[in-house]
């Protein structure tokens, strides 16, 4: 096992600039553990990804995604024959002389992210994103994948993991999720994070900023997140709009320049419209403390 | 790993954990023997003097939805830490009130409806059953009635799916066909085999109004709410009073009885006032930021009698406008000869909806099936 505890886990994710709390670092730690998949729910924007993608860092292993959307299919998930260069093969060698299996064979074959995962010499981590974007069909593909870990591809027969790849499925619960899979997988959700930990998050993501701007911006945020809004900010949208802040050379808040860069924190008009003027220098006032 | 249950030391943390599994099945919870064994393989790599690793490895192996959280936070509170909480417990699902509504119209096929062969004596009492206002009728006519909802709520929308499936006058070239038959003619691809986009089940969102004006319909449209859902998945279904709730799982269960007895324990508010805008600001708020309206053809079912706030009835339609496939509004009361969407809450309404259509008899819930089955696409907002 690589980790063998979970503080020693929190460590390398830390040292990879992802600070995750003792729940998620547990939800980690014991998937590893317990070599089953973890499911991580939450709001967007609560980094779901990016603790793929920082797990995959603290393990020197690499990374394949597969971002899920409606329609996707085997062909670009798992498998997909290069036709073109098998017609091409055809050609070369001369009518007649191709057989089947010569033209079935692996060189012809294209790799998509779980194939890929599973031919893996190496460890790697598996993230499959926004799997509720995914038809149901494919999750009961997905089902099959993640208990026998392996893949049949008709022409060349089953290929089965050399090693198990380290699965981590997000998803954004537009719809529930099978039963079935949920059982395959670890569960946690991820809520937005306490102020004094986004601080540290946005200090560890935008080197270099002023220590006042990272408090009264998650401050801002916990406060945007409390009001009835179409969509509060999520941490990467704080961590975009402090960079945006801090490119400008500002030191703290001020309504000037909340107003003119409030567009990377809220991302629709009808939010954008309810926060100006004395809301907003409210606000602004509430995160100057 | 060692197994846990032959420690003896570990031996209580078993108990516990199985005791705690019981504790939370009670609470509705689905914790089968899968996740009691994950849970204390999971404690045995933990440090057990860490309350708060604990906790999170409990709930980590234990839990699965985000609903669930509460029930087991309180659920670990009073076993493990013994504190004095009150309970949560789910109700549980009622058996199916045996013998009281099957007598009239069980649902499942009467001899009258297999196949096309169909009585004239029942045709034509269907006939005149189709066109009765569902708040005329009788308790043998709706017994009847329910069964013919049935019947009707298969229609659905479609969408073009990713999908591609052979199909001789498709348009995209299926190219794994065609390097096949390339094989015997050295390379040419002279047979050419097409493949083309199936159709697959659009997700239909229903969202049912039922307030004290809506009482003489809300059971019928729930019935139909209960037999859409079972059409097929990506059937959402929710219902609204003064506050929305959502009744998808509830209306899961196949028995129509034991599903509205369900659905009826879920919502507190039967039979109350109207607040159409705050219920639909409740579901854009949770449904539909989470993109369960994207693509979606939505219906509300609803007489339109506000009592709220017509503006907010207004902005909030304009939002779930914006993300759905289409919207439909059903009101029964546009059955009626003298009406006109001039109740606040509908004329606030109408600018967004695609189609209106009045459900309230039969014949009206057979053309929603219709105009659901046949809709295009959204009106140019």
């Amino acid at each position: 096992m690589v980790f063998a505890s979970i503080d020693e886990l929190d460590s390398a994710l830390a040292s990879a600039s992802y600070l995750a709390d003792r729940g998620l670092a547990t939800a980690l730690y014991l998937s590893l553990q317990l070599e089953k998949p973890l499911l991580l729910e939450g709001e967007a924007g609560v980094g779901k990804t990016e603790a793929a993608k920082a797990i995959a860092t603290a393990l020197g292993a690499p990374l394949i995604r597969l971002q899920c959307y409606e329609g996707l299919d085997i062909a670009h998930a798992v498998y997909e024959w290069n036709y073109a260069r098998q017609l091409l093969h055809i050609r070369a060698a001369q009518a007649g002389t191709v057989d089947e299996g010569e033209l079935f064979g692996r060189e012809f074959l294209i790799r998509r992210p779980v194939l890929e995962a599973i031919e893996s010499e190496e460890q790697v981590v598996l993230l499959i994103d926004e799997i509720d974007r995914a038809d149901e069909e494919f999750e009961a593909f997905l089902l099959e994948v993640l208990s026998d870990f392996q893949v049949t591809v008709p022409e060349l027969g089953t290929i089965a993991a050399r090693r198990r790849p380290y699965v981590i499925l997000t998803s954004n619960r537009t719809r529930e999720l099978h039963d079935a899979l949920k059982r395959r997988c670890l569960y946690h959700w991820i809520d937005h994070p306490s102020v004094a930990r986004e601080i540290q998050i946005v200090e560890l993501r935008v080197p270099g900023v002023p220590e006042r701007l990272a408090e009264q911006a998650a401050r801002f945020a916990a406060e945007l997140r409390s009001l009835d809004l179409q969509k509060p900010p999520g941490l990467a949208e704080t961590i975009d709009w402090v960079r945006a802040l801090s490119a400008l050379g500002r030191q703290e808040l001020d309504v000037e320049n909340v107003e003119a860069t409030l567009g990377s924190l809220l991302k629709y008009h009808e939010d954008l419209l309810a926060i100006r003027d004395e809301a907003l220098a409210g606000l602004v006032a509430a995160a100057r403390g | 790993m060692a197994e846990p249950s032959t420690a003896a030391p570990q031996h209580a943390v078993v108990r516990h954990v199985v005791f705690f599994g019981r504790v939370l099945r009670e609470g509705g919870l689905e914790v089968g023997p899968r996740r009691i064994a994950d849970a204390l393989r999971g404690l045995d790599a933990i440090d057990l003097s860490r309350q708060e690793d604990v906790y999170w490895t409990l709930r980590q192996t234990l839990v699965a939805r985000r609903e669930d959280l509460e029930i087991f936070d309180r659920a670990f509170h009073a076993w493990f830490l013994r504190l004095a909480t009150q309970p949560v417990l789910r109700p549980a699902q009622p058996p199916p009130p045996a013998g009281e509504r099957r007598k009239g119209g069980a649902p499942g096929p009467g001899p009258e409806l297999d196949g096309g062969e169909i009585e004239i004596g029942t045709w034509s009492r269907d006939e005149l059953l189709r066109t009765r206002d569902f708040a005329a009728m009788t308790a043998d006519e709706f017994a009847r009635a329910r069964v013919l909802i049935e019947e009707i709520a298969v229609g659905r929308p479609r969408r073009r799916s990713h999908r591609l499936r052979p199909d001789r006058r498709g348009s995209a070239l299926d190219v794994r066909a065609l390097v096949r038959a390339s094989l015997a003619t050295g390379g040419d691809p002279v047979v050419r085999a097409y493949r083309s986009r199936a159709l697959a089940p659009r997700k239909l969102v229903l969202i049912l109004d039922i307030s004290g004006s809506m009482e003489a319909y809300a059971r019928a449209l729930l019935l139909y709410l209960h037999a859409a859902r079972g059409s097929g998945r990506g059937v959402e279904t929710f219902a609204f009073g003064t506050r929305l709730t959502r009744l998808t799982p509830e209306l899961a269960t196949r028995n129509a009885d034991a599903a509205l007895a369900a659905a009826s324990k879920r919502v507190l508010d039967w039979s109350g006032g109207t607040r159409i805008g705050e219920s639909l600001k409740a579901y854009n708020d949770e449904w539909g930021r989470r993109a369960l309206t994207r693509g979606a053809v939505v219906v509300v079912l609803s007489d339109g009698c506000e009592r709220g706030d017509p503006a907010l009835v207004a902005s909030e339609m304009a939002r779930l406008a914006r993300q759905a496939f289409a919207i439909v509004w059903v009101n029964p009361l546009k059955g009626h000869p003298e009406y006109e969407p001039l109740t606040g809450g509908m004329r606030a309404a109408f600018a967004h909806v695609d189609r209106l259509v009045s459900g309230h008899d039969l014949a009206s819930l057979e053309a929603l099936g219709t105009v659901l089955a046949g809709i295009e696409r959204r009106h140019a907002a």
